[in-house]
């Protein structure tokens, strides 16, 4: 009896030593392993009716021609979840980059249709953008060597741009 | 006295007791540990025609006895036994005009008795009496868990959780840092806690000097009013022994780093350390003890390291049997550096993480407080026939802190400051008409007064505050055979800065039966809390939000109702259940809203909430008296019914084993402590991770007759966790505690 009765005592104590596992742990706010930029995006506005897709992507240098649109990296960029859970709080998102400089990281809203070089100014639409922390009129830059947090921006569905917007009718910076 | 008139005295006394032909008898009792015990009845049998009883004494305070006219000439039975321990025999033979020396250790044998407590009805009564729920925290616990602070102690009793300080009694309180308690300290009796925040130093009282602990669980306002809402914790002090006694006590340990380099914040390992020196001396009717000791700690996070000092002194008078006049009286100042909250992404060097939790924010770097606090108290108790009692007693505690900000802005001060005088008298009288009445019955009257800069009710001025409160109280307990009535109710009359006064009344009615294997118990009652001063007046800036008084706010009140059970179905096993159910309509709570266009936080009664659950204790002593085991259980479910959501840092579940063996010297034993997950996040701390709380302290000890030597591991296994926002919870602490006891 008093045997049954220790091992029922050793037993609870080895359970309640085997309950205690990790608790807080570090959480790296870019993947582990990433090479490239982390953040969140916030979503601001009602989601239109059209849309087809959010993609974030990054440019080394500010497009100014058709043909510099499709320079952005990466080649498959991650889509933001868009239904209303993902839009009602900040939305976590990484992007795998090559290492270098980028000055344009944007959200770029695609409405449904079949994207083509020629389709792009009515299809496409600059939904938001990574800003200088310091002047926030202006694109921030991004120096990618390792793994870039805090890349944080807003996509503003009410205050979409074309690419028009920027060339080649403006040439604008933004 | 020379060595010459020594040993001529000696051959006197020698002298006197061979021509009486009487002898000595005299030696200690010890538990098992090795600890003196008092209270222990010491019986001589001689067996003479059957066993008679010729004397009986009592050992005192250190556990000493003695027999100083002992008929010499024949063996004699001696046994010893106290409630709560297990009887010891042996014989003895008394030699004319010697002196013999007789020592016992008595086996714990903790489940088959109900000790007497002193808390719940305001006078002595056995546990099993109470119409409440209430925990002990004996001497021997509060000695092997090694603590430095009696709420480390107090932390493990069942039903009882701290978060980062502020203490729940079945989840009553959550966490409003540390801003007004809804549980009640008492130090021997006399309510301490502050009178500008309402909350509770439990560095006030040095561990060393507490005997055990009461916690009296549930609604406790029917007599002693405000603060009691959802518990009572009564600290109570050992008794001053007879002749000269001295303690010395120290500690040593050291904290584990961070378990992941990269939340590594120092290179090197942070160490506490602390001594305790204690002295009294009793003789006839005159006790009296001093105390004095220092801690010092590294801490386990960034800054947060913090400096200990304290006095505290008492004296006992009894200048007759049936009076006794007690003085108390502490000290003690703290100054620490400030390390919380806990740096979140962006607001440190966070190394590309989320958050950082051995780190803090940059902005608060510099941040300190000093903390002064002191009290006094006088009590007179007279017991002038068996049927009454009488106590009258005078209190002052007096808090002082000042919290430094060096990196605040204007219009905020760099220095944010409060001096609370808390200034109580109480008369009581507890009437035993025959066997079957008991009557409890008392006035007290409390005031309170605060001058501050950050509880003035204008920010960047400096103001004092008063309030006032009046209290009667009466209870009666009524015993029908095996049931036990108590009716009773307190009126208690409040006045802030002599405005209007407002009353509450908070009856309390409850019943216990008493049964073969134990006792049901039934209450209802009802609780209330006057906000605190800091709680209308205060204005400052905190978590990067300024904070606005509200002097309308009002009292929070509640009825509370519990069903409970103590059984002992066998003589090693005993068991304590109780289901209670608590409706609490216009809780006080912090609130962030927006006022003037900016955000800002503010206290207000907001919430209409529900708490309710069980909470089971089994105690077994499966190999007695070596092993003790302890299940404690606590179910809540609490509900704030004004969002319809579970109320804010209350766990679901909270669960204790502990475990202890003892063998001759050598004691081990174990706690563990599960906290599940709190349901609902802050809403001011959107995203912060949330875990349980899954705690394992190991402990070893071995004790001799004037020494005892304890080794501690907090959290073994370094587990990581918080529970108040962004303010981490102890990691792996060792301590080795060794005290010397002359």
């Amino acid at each position: 009896m008093t045997t049954m009765r220790t091992r029922v005592a050793l037993v609870a104590v080895a359970l309640g030593a085997l309950a205690c596992d990790q608790g807080l742990v570090p959480l790296p706010l870019c993947p582990p392993g990433l090479v490239g930029i982390c953040g969140k995006v916030t979503f601001r506005g009602a989601l239109p009716d059209s849309t087809d897709l959010v993609y974030v992507v990054a440019y080394a240098t500010v497009p100014t021609t058709q043909n510099d649109l499709f320079t952005f990296q990466p080649q498959n960029p991650p889509k933001l979840q868009l239904d209303s859970a993902g839009r009602a709080t900040p939305q976590p998102y990484a992007l795998n980059l090559p290492p270098g400089t980028y000055h344009w990281v944007l959200a770029a809203w695609k409405k449904q249709g079949i994207l083509s070089p020629q389709s792009a100014d009515s299809l496409l639409r600059e939904a938001g953008f990574y800003r200088d922390p310091i002047d926030t009129s202006k694109a921030g830059t991004v120096v990618v060597a390792g793994a870039v947090a805090g890349v944080d921006f807003t996509v503003d569905f009410t205050n979409m741009h074309p690419v028009s917007y920027y060339f080649p009718a403006s040439r604008s910076h933004p | 006295m020379s060595l010459r008139y020594a040993i001529a005295l000696a051959f006197l006394v020698g002298a006197r007791l061979d021509a009486q032909g009487i002898g000595v008898l005299h030696g200690s009792v010890t538990d098992s540990a090795g600890r003196g015990l008092d209270h222990v009845r010491v019986r001589a049998l001689r067996r003479i025609d059957g066993t008679r009883v010729i004397a009986i004494r009592f050992t005192d305070a250190s556990g000493a006895y003695r027999f100083d006219s002992l008929s010499a000439g024949g063996w004699l039975v001696i046994d010893a036994g106290r409630i709560g321990y297990g009887m010891a025999r042996d014989t003895v033979l008394i030699v004319a005009g010697d002196s013999v020396r007789l020592d016992f250790r008595l086996p714990v044998l903790p489940i088959i008795v109900s000790p007497t407590i002193v808390t719940a009805a305001k006078r002595s009564q056995l546990l099993d009496q109470a119409v409440t729920s209430v925990s002990l925290v004996d001497e021997q616990q509060i000695a092997r868990r090694a603590v430095n602070t009696i709420d480390e102690a107090v932390d493990k009793a069942p039903g009882v959780q701290f978060l980062a300080g502020q203490v729940n009694v079945r989840g009553s309180s959550g966490f409003v840092e540390g801003l007004g308690s809804r549980v009640l300290l008492l130090v021997d009796g006399v309510p301490a806690n502050q009178g500008d925040r309402g909350g509770i130093n439990w560095d006030i009282v040095p561990v060393d000097e507490v005997a055990r602990v009461e916690v009296v669980k549930g609604a406790g306002s029917a007599l002693y009013g405000s603060s009691a809402f959802g518990g009572i914790v009564n600290l109570i002090s050992r008794e001053l022994p007879e002749g000269w006694h001295a303690r010395v006590r120290t500690t040593g340990g050291v904290f584990a780093n961070p378990p992941h380099p990269e939340w590594g914040f120092r290179d090197y390992t942070g160490i506490q350390d602390g001594i305790d020196v204690a002295g009294s001396f009793g003789h006839g009717p005159v006790r009296a003890g001093l105390s004095a000791g220092a801690r010092h700690s590294d801490g386990y996070r960034q800054q947060d390291r913090a400096d200990h000092w304290q006095v505290t002194g008492r004296g006992a008078w009894r200048p007759e049997p049936a009076t006794v006049v007690n003085l108390s009286g502490a000290w003690a100042s703290d100054q620490y550096q400030v390390p919380e909250p806990w740096c979140a992404n962006k607001e440190c060097a966070d190394s590309g993480l989320a958050f950082q939790p051995f780190l803090i924010n940059t902005n608060n770097i510099g941040n300190r407080t000093r903390s002064d606090k002191g009290y006094f108290t006088a009590v007179v108790t007279r017991t002038p026939s068996e049927r009454t009692t009488w106590l009258a007693r005078a209190s002052w505690l007096r808090t002082h802190f000042t919290d430094a900000y060096p990196q605040r802005r204007p219009p905020f001060s760099t220095a944010d400051y409060s001096i609370a005088n808390r200034v109580g008298f109480e008369g009581r009288v507890v009437s035993r008409p025959d066997s079957l009445h008991v009557v409890t019955a008392g006035l007290e009257i409390t005031r309170s007064d605060d001058f501050s800069n950050v509880f003035s009710g204008n920010p960047g001025n400096t103001r004092t505050h008063i309030e006032g409160a009046y209290a009667a109280y009466a209870e009666a307990e009524q015993t029908v055979g095996r049931l036990r009535f108590t009716i009773g109710a307190r009126g208690d009359f409040l006045a802030i800065d002599g405005g209007g006064i407002t009353a509450f009344v908070s009856p309390r009615a409850g019943a216990v039966w008493s049964t073969a294997s134990g006792a049901w118990r039934a209450t209802l009652g009802r609780a209330f809390r006057a906000p605190s001063l800091a709680e209308r007046f205060v204005s400052t800036y905190a978590l990067g939000f300024p904070v606005v008084p509200n002097p309308a706010l009002e009292s929070e009140d509640g009825w509370s109702a519990e069903v409970g059970r103590t059984w002992t179905p066998r003589p090693w096993l005993r068991g304590d259940a109780a289901v209670f159910y608590t409706q609490a309509r216009r809780l006080i709570e912090p609130v962030l809203l927006i006022k003037d266009s900016s955000l800002v936080i503010q206290f207000q009664n907001v919430q209409r909430a529900r708490i309710m659950g069980l909470d089971l204790t089994v105690t077994a002593t499966p190999l007695p008296p070596h092993l003790t085991t302890t299940l404690a259980y606590q179910l809540l479910d609490a509900r704030d019914q004004s969002l319809d959501s579970a109320l804010l840092f209350r766990p679901r579940h909270l669960l204790t084993l502990s475990t202890d063996y003892g063998w001759r010297s050598f004691g081990a034993g174990a706690d563990f402590r599960f906290s599940s997950r709190f349901e609902r996040q802050d809403p001011l701390f959107q995203g912060d991770p949330r875990v349980p709380g899954k705690v394992l302290d190991v402990r070893a000890s071995w004790s001799a007759r004037s020494l005892a030597v304890h080794l501690k591991v907090a959290n073994v296994f370094n587990y990581i966790y918080n529970f108040a926002p962004r303010v981490l919870e102890p990691v792996r602490t060792a301590t080795l505690t060794i005290t010397y006891s002359y």
